[in-house]
This record gives C-alpha cells, structure tokens and sequence, in this order.
C-alpha cells in the first residue's frame, strides 16, 4: 500500500508539470487559434534562464521571477513578430513556423549552454518528508504542490477576473469582443505572455526533478497527448488530463513495467522492455483521438490535432 | 451628435464601399437607414465604430466626428468607450459563455453604474432573469437578439446602433425588438440608428430617414415623405 502511495505522489508532482504546459498550449490554442509546438523550447528556455539568473547570484526566487518575465517577453515577442503576420496563413503554414521556432529556440540554448546536461541550481531544500509512511522529496513536493497551485491559481484567474473575462470574450468570438471595445489583439499577446510564463517556470520545476539539459523540451511532446486527452479547449480538462498522465506514467513505470518484465523473463528472452513509460502518452493519444476524439472534457466539433 | 462628412471607403484596397457619405444625426433622434441588401449600410455603420480594418476594409476620405470629435480611425475600444455601440448583424455575442457573463463582459468598457445598468437590462428583458448562469449558446435567435441589444446597453451608450436586428426573426419577435428599441428611445433617451432593408414598423418610430443604395446616400427626409412606393422605385433602381 505504502509502496502504491508513494507512485501515486510521484505521479502527481510529475503530472501536475505537465499539466501547467499543457494548460499554456491549451489557452494559445483558444485565444488565437494556434496548435504552439514550441511551448517545449518555451519550458527549455525558462529552466536555462533560471539557471542562468542564478549563475548571476540572484536567489532562487528572484532567479525563477526573472525567468518569469523574460519568459512572457519572448511569449509576446513570438507573438508580434512571427505569429502575427501569420495571421491569414494556412493553419499548416503556422503549425510549421512554431516547429521553426522550437528548433530556432533548442539551436540558441546550444550554442549558449552547450550540449552537455547541466547541474541545477539548489532552489527547494534536501531530504525528504514522511507522510504515512510515503517518503516524498521535497524537490517532488514543493514541485507538484507549486504546480497546482499555480495552475489552479491561473485557471481562478481565467475563470473570476475582468482581464480573464476579456481573454474568454476574445477567444470565444473576437468580432463580438471588438465590438463591445475589448482589443483582442492585445488579448492574444497576453494570453502568448502568459503561456510563455508558466512553460517557464513548468520548465524549472522540471529541471529541479530531472537536472537541466535541451531535452527538456522534449516535454512539449508529452503535452500534446494531455490536451487531447482533456480536450483541445479546456483548461480545467488539461489540469485533470496531465494529473491523469503523470499517474499512468508512474504507475506503468513502478508497477506494470515490472509485471510486464517478470512475465517476459519467463516465458521468452527479453528481459526489458525498456522505458515504457515513455510510450504511454502517446499510446493514450491514439486511443482517445480513436474512442473519444473530443478528449475527457472536450465538446463535439472541437478541432482535433 | 453624429456627423458622416463625404466618407468613402473600400475593401481590399479596391471595392468601393461607400462613396461620398453624408449624414448628420442629433441627439435624441431615432433615425431609419434604409437600403437594399448590399447598399453599404453595414460598411456605413462599421466605418463609424471603427471596424472596417479588422474585414479588410478602410474609410480613405471623409471625417467621422462624434460630439464634436473625429472618431475617424480609432480602434473599436476607444469608440466604444465614447459612447457608440454597435448591435452587430448575426447576433454576435459570446455563445459559450453565460448570460451574466456576456453582459458583464460588456459592462467592462465603462464599468461605472454597471449595476444600474444590469437592472435596467433585466427592466426591458425578464426573461434574462430566469437564464442568467446559461451559456447564450442556447437562446432562440429573438432571444439572442434581446440580449445582443441588452450586451449593448450595459456599455452605457449615448448613441446605439442596432444592424438589420428583424433579419431572420418571426414577425413576433421582430415587433417585439421594435419596441424594445422604441422605448430605449423614449425612455432612455438614446439616440438611436437602425439599419434595416425595409420595415414599416421602423418608419412609424423613426425622426428621420436616410436611404442608401451602392454605396451613396440616395434620399434623406422625414418618415411622412417616405413611401412604400419610393423606397421600391430605390431598391429596383
């Protein structure tokens, strides 16, 4: 049971990061129609700019609050200069410029950082915390307590206050939102910003867990199963879809991984299969696209990737 | 309150749209914008609010003043915020959202006596009331249009302009609409501009009436010298 426990909480920690990338694509997709393939070097870009705040002597707090901003800066910058004359382009066209962009971004950290896996700065404190007998790190536990939060905190911010009501208006029918004089084209910057922001600080909390290299931004792949399992235009579903996903991970990595082995080794000569894990989402991905294509939380006639 | 001096205007750089337009509007005034379909009502009445850049249009000669000011190439924001609103054709308002919302959304551009102005809104439409936390998405196309028209009043406007609200309405609703907006006028005292092709009711109501056809202003006068007849001569024309 302890052992059960402690998959669950490593679950969570891990999937609550994922959700807080995915509700980034998620809210880019709703305000200007774009399916963001770079919100991974987005999540890159914010760990590399932490570690470098703090390579400047900055405490972890103020390091991760710089990263914040820079981050929601080239959020907006992506948006006016790449995305914007875009605007008219075939959906396919503009799918391949944040493609561009992704490797533009990746090509940047290497040519500043290099290609060799990075030590991370300390930002929460060793040891770990005993919880019914779960033994949790506090990297794990300040990790996925501060991605609910703040996940929870923008999904509160979207859904009860006026900025959050402008965002919704001009998602939901910019011609409706010109009309009553909300700027909807400022709406989609802010909404680039923030995504951009929340990669960035996903992106740290990620590389306190995993150590900082250039594949974190392999990380934007995973969270393309998570909003099509919540549904391409919910934001609450790709809270619950990343939970989800980050349970399943865990679970197939510290359970069924194991059975699947123990099973193998005794019937054939394989004797791993390898990190299967990895190919969870994307199996979950097929499945939902072919028994639900509208996601867990999704309405019918929602676009699908 | 409301001066249109010889505008013109186009689509794609190219189609013209309006052609030396001219019209002055008082306060208090309930004016009739008749003219076929296509004529350059909606052109007209998207010119004045400042939305024609955003449909690949431009006003490229003329000037726009509203109580004294040029409105002229301001962004729809800053027009709304003057105190011109615009019902737009299509009943255009935030489906997914619900009712409350939508006509909270709309209060946000002057949020002052909002309150006032949410009661007054469920004054002229009750049957809000009952609907307020379901999302628009489920009103009847009447229903949509009360609360399009509503949308409209929460953004404190001095002047309303209301595009082809009868289309595609039964003749119920569209009395209904009718006289919602007259007494708007009346009560509220707002000036108002309704663009419509042709609707006898609307010319009972109406101070003044200007009549477009391909993109001119054709005809101005008084609804007594408006006939069903003249308007036809127009429109076949």
């Amino acid at each position: 049971m302890t052992y059960i426990l402690q998959l669950v909480t490593a679950g969570l920690a891990v999937g609550s990061v994922y959700a807080l990338i995915a509700i980034g694509i998620v809210l880019i997709y709703k305000c200007s129609g774009v399916v963001n393939f770079a919100q991974g070097a987005f999540v890159m870009m914010g760990a590399y700019l932490t570690f470098a705040a703090s390579r400047l002597g900055l405490p972890p707090v103020l390091a991760v609050t710089l990263a914040l901003v820079l981050m929601a800066g080239i959020g907006v910058l992506a948006e006016r200069v790449v995305l914007r004359p875009m605007l008219k382009a075939p959906v396919v066209a503009v799918m391949m410029v944040t493609l561009g962009m992704l490797i533009m971004i990746r090509a940047s950290c290497l040519a500043v950082w290099g290609p060799d896996p990075l030590a991370f700065p300390r930002i929460f404190p060793d040891g770990a915390l005993e919880l019914f007998g779960v033994f949790i790190t506090y990297n794990y536990l300040t990790a996925g307590v501060l991605s609910i939060l703040l996940s929870l905190g923008f999904l509160g911010f979207y859904r009860f206050t006026a900025v959050g009501l402008m965002q919704r208006c001009a998602a939901d029918n910019p011609r409706a939102a010109l009309a009553i004089g909300i700027h909807t084209s400022n709406q989609v910057s802010l909404a680039w910003a923030m995504s951009a922001g929340l990669a960035g600080v996903g992106g740290t909390l990620l590389a306190t867990l995993n150590g900082l290299s250039l594949g974190l931004a392999d990380i934007g792949l995973i969270a393309f199963p998570v909003i099509v399992l919540g549904g391409l235009t919910s934001l609450g579903g790709a809270l619950v879809a990343g939970l989800l996903l980050g349970l399943l991970q865990s679970f197939t990595d510290g359970l069924l991984s194991p059975m699947i082995e123990d099973l193998l080794r005794a019937h054939t000569r394989i004797y791993s299969v390898g990190a299967l894990q990895q190919v969870v989402p994307y199996a979950l991905l097929v499945a939902v696209l072919l028994l639900r294509p509208q996601g867990i939380f999704g309405r019918k006639g929602s676009e699908r990737l | 309150m409301l001066a249109v001096n010889d505008v013109f205007a186009v689509y794609d750089g190219a189609i013209t749209a309006l052609e030396q337009v001219s019209l002055s509007i008082g306060p208090g005034s309930l004016v009739a914008l008749l003219g076929p379909n296509g004529a350059g009502k909606t052109t007209l009445l998207k010119a004045i609010v400042g939305m024609l850049p955003f449909e690949r249009g431009e006003v490229t000669a003329g000037d726009i003043l509203f109580e004294g000011a040029s409105v002229r190439g301001c962004h729809p924001a800053v027009v709304s915020r003057r105190g011109i609103a615009l019902v737009q054709d299509g009943r255009q308002c935030f489906r997914e959202l619900s009712i409350a919302e939508n006509l909270r959304a709309a209060s946000l551009v002057s949020r002052q006596g909002a309150a006032d102005r949410f009661e007054m809104v469920l004054h002229y439409f009750p049957f809000l009331k009952e609907m307020l936390d379901r999302p628009a998405g489920v009103l009847s196309g009447g229903q949509l249009q009360m609360l399009v028209i509503g949308m409209a009043i929460m953004s404190k406007p001095k002047l309303l302009m209301l595009d082809e609200p009868s289309l595609g309405l039964s003749p119920v609703m569209v009395q209904s609409v009718f006289d919602v907006v007259e007494r708007l006028h009346r009560e509220a005292g707002l000036t108002v501009i309704v663009a419509e092709q042709t609707v006898p009711r609307l010319l009972k109501l109406a101070t003044d009436v200007y009549v477009v056809s391909r993109g001119r202003i054709v005809m101005h006068a008084p609804p007594s010298e408006m006939t069903e007849e003249r308007l036809q001569r127009i429109y076949l024309n």
